[in-house]
């Protein structure tokens, strides 16, 4: 492009590698070789002095694991529970700071917050409100449902939908912050002209959410969606490890605390590497989607 | 007089503005927004409450009084209970991360806009790629690659793996791109180098893009878990998110001290809170470039 071409004044090829040294270097070393060597590694059955080439007898064993297909399972439903619940919240959140017109700085600055909140520290505070029998939270879902003639044990140690649950609201917790930014400027992109004939049409708030806003706010929510799925398979992990360990019974072991035990635990590394390729083509699978449906789309940015 | 420049129409006017702004559904709109950000508060206030309660009172579910133990429970999680070491290590590991990233994407974007050599946009795109590799991608070939360089249990196994960003990378790259032209060529003219035009020119009028990208990386920094849990076994050299997890863990021997709990997870909370509400601004000017 010429455009870009016009700034490239400098010409000397030794200082331009010598920039971009320290980056390659690091990409090189601790990005793109442990990468490849996951991929070598995946076909090598390995102990804990020594390793021998096995071809595909970690993939086979994978796809042959029933608790490996129940953490496949797991993940996409928690993926899909925690993207969703984020993004409807999220969306509603945003949509009403975009709508009052007093107050909205002080309302950004107390919903953006959990962006920075550690996702150890939201497992921790959950975990405790949470407690079966400890819990603040609990006694009064407890005190509710005995309002209706209902003992709640809510004990979601034993049950496993419930401890899904639960991880899934720490989880949606966590990520709201991120999630309300984005679209709080994805609105502020919309023209005002498109804002006022609505309002001057009479199209009630909630159709102008949905059948308005929300197609033009379209490449930021599904930037969002791939963003929110990454961070569920991955950004989750100290929530699934200081609230549930996984269980009970498997219900809240996604793929990468599978993956850790495998590895840190069981030293299976080999095995634990076949799984990291697993999850490395579900991430390319969604940046190749992201980046195919944001061409589409590309038509709407402002 | 203002009293006497107002028309009739004006008067009406006025009128219709008024009740349009207390029409009862922005009032709706205010109950809804208090009630979710309440909603969002609400774990995090309880849990700064019972930070400062004792065993009794805890065990006392829905006792809401600030305790007595305040200072008890905060002294005792930071001596004790390595909260003091954990919170110096991750300090030390998140600002070597923050100024390494932000120093090696400075240069690397300077090469990639201000430089003209051969298969620049290669370059570019293999720095780019290496979002395809998040660390549980690599995990085990990493763990193993520190064992060979004997970095187990150092500052350098939880700083070198994060300084290369293509994110970072990414927004100075458009950052610079957005500067005009004209600039560089003076300084051309004037035989200024790459590496004074970036600090003197450059550096200077990318201080909002410079602090945002700070911001990111270190409430980034500061909440990684997996990474440390993996190659730090040490106490000594462990970072307070997995430190948490040894809190949870010691305090699980006998009766569980949740007061005690909490309060570590008030201090592992407060430094990415304290840097998000101070530096909001540029972290959300930040975030709406890298939209585009």
């Amino acid at each position: 492009m010429s455009e870009s071409s016009a700034r490239a004044v400098f010409k000397n090829n030794k200082e331009a590698a010598f920039l971009l040294l320290p980056t390659v270097a690091v990409c090189i070393l601790f990005l793109y070789y442990p990468a490849i060597d996951t991929f070598r590694l995946s076909l090598y059955q390995t102990t804990l002095v020594d390793e021998s080439f096995a071809g595909l007898y970690n993939y086979t064993r994978l796809f042959a694991s029933e608790s490996y297909r129940n953490s496949l399972f797991v993940t996409f439903g928690f993926a899909g529970v925690v993207v969703f619940g984020t993004m409807l919240i999220s969306l509603i959140i945003a949509f009403m700071m975009y709508e009052v017109n007093t107050g909205t700085s002080v309302y950004l600055i107390t919903a953006i917050w959990p962006y920075a909140l550690p996702p150890a520290v939201a497992g921790l505070v959950l975990l405790f409100l949470l407690q079966p029998d400890l819990g603040i939270f609990t006694y009064y879902i407890r005190a509710i449902g005995s309002v209706f003639g209902y003992d709640i044990q809510f004990n979601w140690r034993r049950n496993g939908p419930l401890a899904f649950a639960v991880v899934s609201v720490a989880a949606i917790w966590k990520q709201l912050g991120y999630n309300i930014i984005f679209m709080i400027a994805a609105l502020n992109n919309i023209p005002k002209t498109i804002h006022e004939a609505a309002e001057l049409d009479g199209v009630s708030r909630l159709n102008r959410l949905f059948r308005i806003y929300v197609p033009l706010m379209s490449p930021t929510l599904v930037f969002l969606i791939v963003i929110n799925t990454i961070y569920a398979f991955f950004a989750t992990f100290p929530l699934i490890d200081l609230m549930t360990q996984g269980g009970p019974g498997g219900a809240t072991n996604i793929l990468i605390f599978n993956l850790y035990i495998d590895a840190f635990e069981n030293f299976n590394l080999g095995y634990a590497s076949a799984q990291s390729l697993v999850l490395f083509l579900l991430v390319g699978v969604l940046m190749y989607v992201q980046l195919r449906v944001s061409d589409r789309y590309a038509h709407y940015g402002g | 007089m203002a009293e006497s420049t107002i028309t009739e129409a004006n008067v009406e006017h006025e009128k219709r503005r008024s009740l349009e702004e207390y029409l009862p559904d922005e009032w709706l709109m205010h109950i809804g927004l208090i009630v979710s950000i309440s909603l969002m508060a609400l774990p995090l206030v309880l849990a700064a409450i019972m930070s400062t309660q004792s065993v009794a009172q805890i065990y006392d579910v829905t006792d809401l009084s600030p305790g007595s133990n305040a200072y008890e429970n905060y002294y005792r999680v930071m001596t004790d209970y390595n909260m003091w070491t954990f919170m110096i290590n991750s300090f030390i590991m998140s600002i070597a991360i923050v100024v390494g990233k932000v120093v090696l994407s400075l240069l690397a974007a300077l090469a990639l806009v201000y430089y003209d050599f051969p298969y620049k946009n290669a370059m570019f795109m293999f720095v780019l790629f290496t979002l395809m590799l998040p660390v549980p991608v690599r995990i085990v070939p990493l763990f193993e690659l520190m064992v060979t360089l004997d970095w187990t249990n150092s500052m350098l196994a939880i700083t070198m793996p994060y300084l290369a960003s293509a994110t970072a990378v990414f927004l100075f790259r458009q950052h610079f791109m957005s500067i005009p032209a004209s600039i560089v060529e003076a300084a051309k003219l004037d035989d200024v180098g790459g590496l004074k035009f970036l600090i003197f020119v450059l550096i200077p009028m990318s201080k909002g893009m410079i602090a945002g990208i700070s911001v990111i990386t270190y409430i980034y920094a500061w909440n990684q878990y997996l990474w440390p849990l993996a190659i730090i076994s040490s106490q000594d050299q462990q970072v307070v998110q997995v430190g948490l997890k040894s809190l949870e863990g010691t305090a699980a021997a006998g009766q569980i001290e949740w007061g005690l709990i909490m309060a570590g997870a008030m201090i592992a909370l407060i430094p990415p809170l304290v840097v998000l509400i101070v530096l909001h601004k540029p972290l959300l000017e930040t975030f709406g470039l890298q939209q585009k």
